[in-house]
């Protein structure tokens, strides 16, 4: 029964599988390698391991997880269940929908495998501080968003104390699109981070509110047009949530008879759910892939039982089956691991606000709301409201009057546990 | 701009045009993978049949990525009873409280749980017994998915499914501790909706008439500057081309200084220095000097025997790829017929869907000389999904599971091609050979030297064993019976990847072994 404690509930034969990689070291396994009880005391009594989401790939990452031995894992998601996840996260049922997806997950999985102790939390991982976070030995993350991923990123980066070798957890970060997916190994402040990556990320097909409001092509600029501005101009304060079939009926309608103004075809239900809520495709298959992976990495650095994956692995399924296997390399300017502060050559003529629109768009640095300040002198603050109203005169001057050439410009965003340094140079 | 609704009631005006209700239940169920594959694709799924023959962690693992996306029916064959390292690894066994009970049907109620519409079966017949007694049984199924048998009945089952074409193809699946292997037996696939990332082309080299012609009249010199800026760039480069051509002869721009040249007939044209149109126009001039042609993949498939000798009862694929062969060869551009489907650009409504008109209305002129040369009836939607994807067409010829093995000097050649996954390859197969002489009842223990000959006598005399192969032997060594459970849930993915490929006839499934390392994380095709 899920009560009963490490050891307890085991049976002989029970780690069969598991023992024939733990028992003996293979050709590529490291020296250090304690073959025999030390690893799997390690692995079933002591190793305490995180897992960030329990959705398509969190569900998968619990599920191998608690077949490979780990028996103390805490897994975090804010979302509830819906019936759009019953297709890949297949500890839920029809029954389960609109309850934590946490605290099914964990109830699940302590059911069916014995012994295993999984400890929920129906949140945001932002609610937790360091000290929560520097129990684990690990942390799998299979999330969804890139702003949870930067966040969990740069806290595990900023938890190394180099006194302090416990302190550096290593983070194993999944994601998966459709047929595609990846899986890496992060050792924070050792190897290249999340944010050194953050260049590879698909850049979001942006509609631009001038296309949306004159000159639409596409079902897609209808869609937009009755989401971004019929929407607030109908429905006023409301909220708009798109969970809500009411809602997108009342977008996809709104979409459709503009679109028949304008002879544009293919506006749907599905097209316009598709585009406000920016579905992404999802199969079991490839979250199985991609968690599979994940896991396996946990289990051969807890365990030392095999080489490790250095570092990162995309798999891609639409044409057979293509990988790539790689090490990306760290970024000396990255704003969490590098150090160095980025430079950045602008015009002498752009303004705050010009400026502020590129680290927006920039693809390695994609800055929501950044705020902007010098070492002697606030630039521009998004909050609180007093200081945005007190800064906003800046954004229309020009950043050549308020930084000198080789300037240093510290960006911060309330989204973000870190800031980022730019050097700034004039062309 | 006048807002048309304003004065109107939204609701009211809008019923009309809004025909679709909301989504039922089983389309919201299945939303994220519809938007992969489609009602086609999940037809297909629902309507198919699948065997798995053992109910071990990796076919629980599979299975269990078929059930949740919605196949038909899936049968486990499989007489054995759960033994207590089955409950150890088997997510789809209740743990000790399955010991003792069949395997199949254990693993049956439990992937059943996932999917209420999902049939499920549980045979505990041995493959031995269904072989000798049962053979036509096989072919009710779609496909087969087999997993670590015993060389002898794998052989069996590969010779009969691959000696009747009424049979189902095969996946094979092996796997050892970190190390694991695929192949999919079949004769013959062939794929339409393989979801390209490339369009197709839209011809600006070759313009229809229609669009030449609206090309070479729009009145640009007395254009607003407004209108002139919305010019889509497929307009500007027909025009510009047609222009070019008349003062070299009829040729496109080909050298380099020639396609400088071109590029600055373009910014001559502007009216203003930013006329995003024309900076499209630039970007996209190579349209205008790379040729249309029919690509060589598809002039390939033109020479496939089945099209050569193509009979009323050949498959629809090889007379839809009959009628295109003639399409290209009659119709005077040579080229796949026309694609309806316009990217976006830089345009007004107005032109842009004067210009979306102009390739619908000639595409489906393009079709009906296309479907005049097919000599059977054929589905509309069929023929439309065809012409979308003529491009991109896929024909796969397999070969029988176990065909590399029997060729030495294939595996030989190997070596030099690909010697780490045939390091993986020939590890796997050793053990499977040394296991198939083993004596029941006594603990399976492979030595590296034992696996080493093993491997050895498969490649022709005197040939060395590639580098790779220690790590691989190692590895076999270390874990001979270990179905761990990453590396099931792996295979379970990827394998069901390409059963879902192979069901929907939608993108491309592989053709050869899949080798995976979960050591170093990488996969590989032999
Ligand atoms: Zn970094």
């Amino acid at each position: 029964m899920a009560s009963q404690s490490n050891g307890a509930s085991d049976w002989p034969g029970r780690y069969y599988h598991i023992d024939q990689v733990l028992n003996t070291p293979g050709p590529r396994t490291d020296p250090e390698f304690l073959a025999g009880d030390g690893v799997k005391d390690f692995l079933r009594n002591k190793a305490k391991i995180l897992v960030i989401g329990a959705g398509g790939l969190g569900c998968e990452i619990l599920a191998n997880l608690a077949l490979t031995g780990f028996k103390d894992i805490h897994v975090i998601d804010m979302d509830t269940i819906d019936i759009s996840n019953l297709n890949r996260q297949f500890l839920f049922r029809q029954k389960d929908v609109g309850k934590p997806k946490a605290t099914v997950a964990a109830e699940f999985i302590m059911q069916r495998v014995p012994g295993v102790k999984v400890t929920p939390y129906f949140g945001k991982i932002q609610d937790k501080d360091d000290d929560y976070y520097m129990q684990f030995n690990l942390v799998i993350c299979g999330l969804d968003s890139v702003e949870a991923r930067r966040w969990m990123n740069a806290t595990l980066v900023n938890l190394v104390d180099p006194e302090n070798p416990e302190s550096l957890k290593p983070m194993i970060d999944g994601g998966t699109e459709g047929f595609k997916g990846q899986a890496r190994v992060i050792l924070p402040t050792v190897t290249s981070c999340y944010e050194c990556s953050l260049d590879m990320l698909n850049k979001p097909t942006a509609f631009p509110i001038c296309t949306i409001a004159n000159t639409p092509r596409l079902p897609e600029h209808c869609i937009e047009w009755a989401s971004v501005l019929e929407w607030p101009r109908v429905q006023g304060d409301k909220k708009m949530d798109t969970d809500d079939p009411e809602h997108i009926g009342w977008l996809y309608k709104v979409a459709a008879a503009r679109a028949s103004e304008f002879n544009i075809e293919g506006v749907t239900w599905s097209l316009t759910q598709g585009v406000v809520k920016n579905i992404i495709p999802a199969i079991a298959s490839t979250n199985a892939i991609i968690a599979a992976a994940c896991c396996n990495e946990a289990f051969k650095i807890a365990t030392s039982s095999a080489a490790y994956l250095n570092n990162y692995f995309m798999l891609i399924g639409t044409d057979g089956v293509y990988s790539y296997t790689f090490e990306h390399e760290k970024r000396d300017d990255c704003p969490v691991c590098g150090g160095e502060s980025l430079d950045m050559v602008i015009s002498p003529n752009m303004t705050v606000e010009q400026l502020i629109e590129t680290l927006v768009e920039k693809q390695d640095i994609q800055i929501k709301k950044p705020s902007l300040s010098t070492s002697t002198k606030q630039i521009y603050l998004q909050a609180p409201p007093q200081l945005e109203e007190s800064t906003r005169p800046n954004l229309e001057k020009k950043v050549s009057e308020l930084v000198p050439s080789g300037g240093e410009v510290t960006v911060t965003a309330s989204t973000l546990p870190f800031s980022l340094s730019l050097s700034i140079k004039y062309s | 701009m006048a807002n048309l609704h304003d004065s109107r009631d939204i609701e009211t005006s809008t019923t009309a045009v809004a025909t679709e209700a909301a989504p039922d239940s089983k389309t919201r169920r299945y939303d994220r993978q519809l938007r992969l594959w489609a009602a086609s694709g999940q037809n297909a799924l629902e309507s198919s049949r699948i065997l798995v023959i053992s109910g071990s962690a990796t076919s629980t693992s599979i299975l269990k990525n078929l059930v949740l996306p919605g196949i038909g029916h899936f049968t486990i064959l499989d007489p054995q009873k759960v033994t207590p390292e089955d409950a150890g690894n088997n997510f789809f066994l209740e743990g000790p409280s399955s010991i003792g009970k069949s395997r199949a049907e254990e693993a049956v109620r439990l992937l059943g749980e996932l999917n209420d519409d999902v049939e499920g079966k549980a045979d505990v017949r041995s493959l031995e017994d269904v072989l000798v007694n049962d053979r036509e049984w096989l072919s009710e199924f779609t496909i087969v998915i087999a997993h670590n048998l015993a060389a002898g009945p794998l052989d069996q089952l590969a010779t009969l499914l691959w000696e009747d074409l009424s049979y189902p193809p095969l996946v094979v699946v092996r796997s050892a501790g970190f190390l694991a292997e695929f192949y999919i037996q079949y004769h013959e696939h062939t794929v339409i909706e393989s979801h390209p990332e490339t369009a197709q082309s839209l011809q600006i080299d070759k313009p229809f008439p229609a669009l030449l012609k609206y090309s070479t009249t729009l009145d640009f010199a007395n254009m607003d500057v407004t209108d002139h800026s919305h010019v889509p760039y497929v307009i500007i480069l027909v025009r510009l081309l047609d222009e070019w051509k008349k003062s070299h002869n009829g040729s496109p721009p080909s050298t380099y200084d020639e396609k400088k040249e071109f590029k600055q007939t373009i910014r001559d044209m502007r009216k203003k220095d930013d006329e995003e149109n024309f900076e499209e126009a630039e970007a996209q001039a190579y349209r205008t000097w790379t040729t249309t042609s029919v690509p060589s993949e598809i002039r390939e498939l033109f020479k496939d025997p089945q099209v050569l000798s193509l009979t009323p009862t050949s498959p629809p694929f090889f007379h839809l790829v009959h009628a295109l062969k003639r399409f290209t060869e009659e119709h005077a551009s040579h080229t796949l017929p026309l694609t309806s489907t316009l990217p976006d650009m830089k345009a007004n409504t107005e032109s842009y869907i004067h210009l979306q008109k102009l390739y619908k209305t000639r595409a489906e002129e393009e079709k009906a000389i296309f479907k005049s040369f097919l000599q059977v009836p054929i589905s509309d939607d069929t023929i439309d999904s065809f012409v979308k994807n003529s491009h991109a067409l896929k024909l796969l010829r397999g070969k029988k599971w176990g065909a590399l093995d029997a060729d030495p000097a294939a595996l030989a050649a190997a070596i030099d091609t690909a010697p780490k996954q045939l390091a993986i390859h020939l590890a796997l197969s050793a053990l499977s050979s040394f296991t198939a002489k083993h004596q029941l009842g006594s603990p399976l223990a492979p030595t590296e030297e034992a696996l080493t000959s093993e491997a050895q006598a498969l490649l022709p005399p005197g040939t060395e064993l590639p580098e790779e192969f220690g790590d691989a032997v190692g590895e076999i060594v270390r874990a001979p019976t270990a179905d761990l459970p990453n590396t099931a849930a792996l295979l379970g993915g990827v394998v069901a990847q390409e059963v879902i490929k192979m069901i929907t006839k939608q993108y491309i499934p592989i053709n050869g072994s899949c080798v995976i390392d979960l050591i170093e994380t990488w996969t590989g095709i032999l």
